[in-house]
């Protein structure tokens, strides 16, 4: 039995309008996998990732990372526990403005001191550590240059080597591959496997392409309304299952045409 | 579909070539960031040294921010307020000539700007050196504030409107001239030749190819003008060029400064009632 | 098609409107070529263009700097501060936000000579009026300009600054500030070629610099020293136009990580 890296209890998010996002999902997750979450738009995939690093406050249960309850921290053991997870998003959310190298050097802050980091000073061996990582991701080229001068897919693998620079022990993955054509996202696919391989780093990746969800990831969980209804390899993921899974969204695309 | 996941190989084989070249980055960067604290630092000495100048110059004191605002306060609260509204049909007239400056200020700088902006767009000029002969005419306008050529044209034309009149017109073609200039040089000559092609007349080509190019920026332009020149009429009275500045002026050189006040609040609206009506128009005809 | 209509309608509109307006000009014949007349004899007059005292003109030109460094440097510090205030995202309470930006919006329709007029009655003639007058209207425009920049900071980027574990203070230096600077920098540079402009005629109602000059030149119908100083005026604004254009291209430059050569 490998090491359980992310354990969730009870997780549960209502919004305040009434909408149960979260139904009582109870889960847990081991070192060095790469779990794909599919489900349909609106089913609770993204609540549930950001819920993992409390970009989202869920109402009720326990996120246990390495055995500690991230909802229970606050302040700097907060963000002591941010730090070991790392997050891609689907519109990379890089500071356009900053060179690529400052922004993978970003991925740091969590382990400088306020002063620095807000100054922007890392060591020479974050620098190092940081143009390796680039280089390793194939964008050698890119590290002068401003974020917004890269093309999407170099973004979002500015923003994995983001991600990696926390050291993290899990990557969480909103739909990151949403608005790349097929060969960048492959590519940033292929990065956040070798990554989660190498480096034992538990990958969790919000999907809505379930092809690359079966091609990519050691273990599949489908979301639907709030609630999990499959967890299991991705080869018995069946037809079957999928149709079941995106029901919802199958009849009302019946109704809209 | 199938997913290619063979990339992974590739990619980690790669592995042993990269710290190389980590060291020969590292030089690049901190080289450029060198070069870029120079460009900052310079950047910022100019800049402080400006202030520092200029502090020192006015003899300025930061104490004249606390006073200045509470001396404002005062007069404000004491001598402004509360407006003496009974001479608000004394400011009628002002108030029309205001709006007929701006008005006919902004024709004229329309249809100047129209010429000015043909010959000096690079692509409608008859040549080169037209175009660069107006570009510099128009540039010089536009550095030249209106006030300034109402000074002059008062002497001209003596006092009143007309002399406002014309300095907002002719200071209108600094703006709009180049502001159509701009315009014309973006329209795109793929259309034009398309409605050539068709054999239309060089009217036909203005009408069909280069005005729906043209029209909306240069409705938004004049519009533009429209809401500057009020501010503009408005202050070109002080020198004596017409509308309610001269109402004011005079108020305050009375020590009337309830009535001053109502001045300004009238000149507070019709900036707002402008704004608002040239923003209607733009919204009903774009 | 009704589009069209009311295009047609407006330029009616527009047309009639200019007709009113001719009239109530009152122009005639005579007045236009008794004008004309006056017009030529001064175009004369200002040929050649002169300076009879050159050390109290270029004093006064460097006092218009002056004033326009100064106004703007306060409109910028104070505008930072209330824009904090104005943007909704940052705002303390809705209501702020509200006041703040109805307050700029209010200097901002007063034109900046009235405001200079208003600060003379408060605090007397000089310079000093002139760099609160100019203060003022700059915090006019650039609360609202500076709150729009605040506003349109992508949440996404706060997001993801947070889950590197970065500490608020960081999150504002590493990720709120790069990405606001250059609307902010381009924005205050804007404002500054504005206040020359303003500060060169604000003389002209005894607010300090070259526009005092001007008018004492035109009262002494002296047209050949008016066209002197209007020339000074323009070669002033094109100096600073293209020195502050010059320092901004070295900043972008500067923000810039690509090396381009």
């Amino acid at each position: 039995m490998a090491e359980k890296v992310l354990e969730i209890k009870n997780l549960t998010k209502k919004f305040p309008d009434g909408t149960v996002a979260l139904n009582d999902i109870s889960v847990s997750f081991e070192k060095g996998d790469l779990i794909a979450v599919i489900g349909p738009s609106g089913a609770g995939k993204s609540t549930f990732l950001r819920s993992i690093n409390r970009l989202q406050e869920p109402t009720f249960g326990e996120i246990l990372i390495e055995g500690k309850d991230i909802l229970k921290t606050k302040g700097s053991s907060l963000r002591k526990l941010r730090r070991k997870v790392g997050m891609v998003f689907q519109g990379y959310n890089l500071i356009k403005r900053s060179s690529v190298l400052q922004n993978v050097l970003h991925g740091r802050l969590g382990y400088s001191s306020s002063i620095k980091g807000s100054l922007g000073m890392f060591s020479q061996q974050e620098r190092k550590r940081a143009l390796e990582v680039l280089i390793r991701m194939g964008l050698e080229e890119q590290t002068l240059k401003r974020a917004d001068e890269c093309s999407g897919g170099q973004q979002q693998r500015v923003g994995i080597a983001r991600a990696m620079m926390q050291d993290p022990v899990i990557l969480l993955a909103d739909e990151p591959i949403a608005s790349l054509d097929p060969a960048s996202s492959a590519r940033v696919m292929n990065y956040i496997k070798i990554m989660s391989q190498e480096q034992g780093i538990t990958a969790i990746v919000n999907l809505h392409q379930v092809d690359y969800a079966k091609s990519f990831a050691t273990r599949i969980i489908g979301i639907r309304a709030g609630e999990i209804m499959y967890d299991g390899p991705p080869h018995l993921l069946s037809e079957h299952i999928i149709k079941d899974l995106y029901q919802d969204q199958y009849a009302e695309e019946a109704r809209a045409q | 579909m199938v997913v290619k996941t063979g990339q992974t190989d590739a990619i980690r084989s790669n592995r042993e070539k990269t710290l190389g070249k980590v060291d020969q980055l590292l030089e690049r960067h901190s080289n450029r960031s060198k070069r870029m604290n120079r460009e900052r630092g310079l950047v910022g000495v100019i800049v402080l040294a400006l202030v520092v100048w200029s502090w020192v110059m006015t003899e300025f004191k930061l104490s004249f921010l606390w006073s200045g605002l509470g001396n404002i306060a005062n007069f404000f609260v004491n001598d402004l307020l509360p407006p003496d509204f009974s001479v608000l049909p004394r400011y009628l007239q002002p108030v029309i000539d205001t709006l007929v400056m701006s008005y006919l200020g902004m024709v004229m700088a329309v249809i100047l700007s129209l010429v000015a902006g043909v010959l000096a767009a690079s692509n409608t000029s008859p040549h080169k050196f037209v175009a660069f002969i107006f570009r510099s005419i128009v540039s010089f306008l536009r550095a030249i504030p209106a006030l300034v050529w109402g000074l002059v044209l008062v002497s001209a034309f003596g006092l009143g409107s007309l002399a406002g009149t014309i300095a907002i017109g002719i200071s209108g073609v600094g703006i709009l001239g180049k502001a159509f200039a701009d315009i014309i040089e973006e329209i795109d000559e793929g259309q034009v030749e398309g409605v050539k092609a068709t054999g239309a007349s060089w009217l036909q080509v203005l009408g069909r190819a280069v005005w729906p190019q043209f029209m909306a920026g240069f409705v938004a332009w004049s519009l533009y003008k429209m809401d500057l020149n009020i501010r503009e009429a408005a202050v070109l009275g002080l020198i004596g060029a017409g509308g309610i500045g001269v109402a004011l002026n005079s108020s305050i050189k009375l020590f009337q400064y309830q009535e001053a006040a109502t001045g300004i609040l009238i000149i507070f609206a019709m900036i707002i009632a402008v704004e608002y009506i040239t923003s209607r128009v733009r919204k009903s005809i774009l | 098609m009704k589009k069209n209509i009311k295009v047609w309608l407006v330029a009616g509109v527009a047309f009639l409107l200019f007709i009113l307006s001719l009239a109530q000009l009152g122009l005639s014949r005579e007045r236009l070529s008794a004008a004309y007349d006056r017009g030529m004899v001064i175009v004369d007059s200002m040929i050649p263009p002169s300076v009879s005292n050159p050390s109290n003109v270029a004093t006064a030109a460097l006092e218009s700097l002056h004033v326009a460094v100064l106004g703007t440097l306060f409109g910028v510090v104070f505008s930072l501060i209330l824009a904090v205030f104005a943007a909704r995202n940052l705002t303390p309470h809705f209501t702020v936000s509200v006041a703040v930006k109805s307050f700029a919006a209010f200097v901002r329709a007063v034109p900046a000579l009235i405001w200079a007029i208003l600060f003379i009655i408060a605090v007397g003639l000089g310079p000093t009026p002139g760099i609160l007058a100019l203060a003022v209207n700059s915090i006019g425009m650039l609360v609202k300009v500076y709150a729009e920049a605040i506003e349109e900071i992508d949440i996404g980027i706060v997001e993801a600054m947070k889950s590197t574990g970065a500490s608020p203070m960081q999150l504002v230096f590493q990720g709120v500030l790069p990405t606001m600077m250059s609307a902010l920098v381009s924005w205050s540079i804007f404002r500054f070629d504005i206040n020359i402009r303003y500060a060169a005629i604000l003389g002209i109602v005894g607010a300090g610099g070259i526009g005092w000059e001007l008018v004492r030149a035109s009262r002494m119908a002296a047209y050949s020293e008016v066209m002197g100083i209007t020339l000074v005026i323009f070669f002033m604004i094109l100096v600073v136009e293209n020195v502050t254009r010059l320092l901004k291209k070295r900043l972008d430059l500067a923000s810039m990580e690509t090396v381009r050569s």
